[in-house]
């Protein structure tokens, strides 16, 4: 893994937009394409089979929350135990999750995993992808995000309850517009008929008692870009559960067991020293050098980074209420101030690519940037540890 | 063996496309606009975001969508809707939309980004 800079593309901008990419810039740049990160085949070839092994764990571990019934530890409402359940048994459709990787050393390690609503998604399927067009046709990138989803779209069209998709997010996010909306291109392109209904126009019909779209169409499957911890806290979200027409909400309803980072000490318990995983507790104290983590969070708000017993970062936030996981110390790789994460994307059952985030933090924030990648053809005299290990 | 064929949008672009407009809108606060979305509802005062935001997705935000429902294969229209005004101005005396609540989801952030 090598960080390379180079020449931006003249009116790179406008190549952006032209794609539909409107959040490319806030105060900052969000697209950044004055570096890559360059990988070899057996980095990729790594990390892909890393995805593979963390999302079987990941299920497994669902299976064991479920089974001895642990959902205190990640303060869900009980309320909502039995549609969890429901849903995991009766294996309700689910397309996607971003496992958040930390690679150094020749080593990769889970930091988290985004397995409800993970965004970036559109910037790793379309926008990296069209640059590497430009930039060199003659390299590949780790990226079949696109026919994945398709391929997976048309697989679950069978299992829905009508060929109707209903597609939601908020309504003053460009950015959750855009990951909505190419959900949504995916999906037409598997043959669904697909309905984009905002979040706050999603009605309650309490005489049918189901949700209705605009107009008035019964809601039978949605695809949200809205997280499970605000539906079931909402007031309104309490409708779920009396859903006469029990519609198949993707992401599922067992997603809120995995995107609460409280899955990382279960995942520790289960599988303890698994080189993928970092030790990680319930417990403040058992760890020198820690990242404490609250259960539900969003964009790095509300970390804290110790090491010798010293604040080495620390961010603000409003979250934390649930409660709290440490996880040990393992620092992003420094690449002159900068510090990539790599989003590898699960699409339904297969590692589908990599979106990269860089920050000048340890932390990645909602300053971060997005670069895009590439892989070149080499055969490394030292192959990937995680790779010659398995 | 990672590399993808062909790569086709249908939707994504134009759409989008026309949401991205970098030059903030000229409104200020002194331009006081009203709406309703229901001819029996009474005008009310649209909230401050009118004059902030994402440029001409706001007229997405603002759009008034058409309410009805299909009976018998037949459109019956009940107006229009918009969430981007207050609840009162949506419904008026409208009975078809005053048996259906909206505006419960929605409330707990802006965005989800992650």
């Amino acid at each position: 893994m090598k960080r390379v800079s180079i020449e931006a593309r003249n009116n790179w901008q406008a190549s952006v937009e032209k794609l539909g990419f409107g959040f490319h810039t806030s105060d900052m740049p969000y697209w950044d394409e004055t570096v890559y990160y360059q990988f070899d085949l057996s980095e990729i070839d790594a990390i892909e089979k890393a995805t593979l092994t963390l999302w079987d764990m990941c299920l497994e571990a669902v299976q064991h929350v479920i089974d001895n019934k642990r959902y205190q530890q990640f303060a869900i409402p009980q309320s909502f135990i039995p549609l969890i359940e429901k849903s995991w048994d009766q294996d309700h459709p689910a397309i996607y999750g971003r496992f958040d990787l930390c690679i150094k050393n020749n080593e990769i390690k889970l930091l988290e995993f985004n397995a409800d609503t993970p965004t970036s998604l559109y910037e790793a399927g379309i926008v990296q992808w069209f640059w590497l067009k430009d930039f060199d046709t003659d390299k590949d990138q780790f990226n079949s995000i696109q026919e994945k989803l398709i391929a997976y779209w048309t697989y679950l069209k069978r299992f829905l309850h009508t060929e109707t998709l209903h597609v939601t997010c908020l309504k003053d996010s460009l950015e959750d517009l855009t990951n909505a909306e190419y959900m949504r291109d995916c999906a037409i392109q598997a043959g669904l008929k697909t309905k984009l209904i905002f979040i706050d126009d999603i009605g309650w019909d309490e005489e049918s008692k189901q949700f209705v779209d605009l107009e008035s169409e019964p809601i039978q499957n949605i695809f949200k870009l809205y997280p499970w911890e605000w539906m079931v806290n909402e007031e309104f979200g309490q409708n779920i559960l009396k859903a006469a027409n029990d519609p198949y909400w993707i992401e599922p309803a067992w997603k809120m067991i995995l995107s609460n980072k409280a899955i990382l000490p279960i995942l520790w318990e289960l599988y303890p020293n698994h080189p993928l995983l970092l030790p990680t507790y319930f417990e403040a104290g058992k760890l020198k050098d820690y990242v404490k983590k609250p259960f539900l969070s969003r964009e790095g708000a509300n970390i804290l980074i110790v090491k010798n017993n010293k604040t080495l970062e620390q961010t603000n936030g409003e979250y934390g209420r649930e409660g709290f996981i440490y996880q040990e110390l393992f620092t992003l790789p420094n690449f002159e101030g900068n510090y990539p994460v790599i989003g590898s994307w699960i699409i339904g059952q297969e590692a589908a690519g990599i979106g990269i985030r860089e920050a000048n933090n340890l932390i990645t924030d909602n300053k971060s940037r997005f670069v895009p990648h590439l892989i070149i053809q080499t055969n490394p005299t030292h192959p990937h540890k995680y790779l010659s290990e398995k | 063996m990672k590399k993808s064929k062909t790569i086709e949008l249908v939707l994504i672009t134009a759409a989008l496309a026309a949401c991205n407009d970098p030059k903030k809108p000229e409104w200020n606060d002194n331009n006081k606009v009203h709406l309703r979305s229901d001819t029996t509802a009474p005008y009310t005062r649209a909230h401050s975001n009118y004059s902030s935001g994402i440029g001409t997705a706001l007229i997405l935000y603002y759009a008034f969508r058409p309410m009805g429902n299909f009976r018998n294969g037949r459109y019956q229209s009940a107006g229009y809707y918009s969430g981007g005004i207050a609840k009162g101005s949506n419904i008026g005396r409208n009975s078809f939309k005053g048996s259906v609540a909206r505006g419960g989801f929605g409330r707990s952030g802006y965005s989800v980004s992650s």
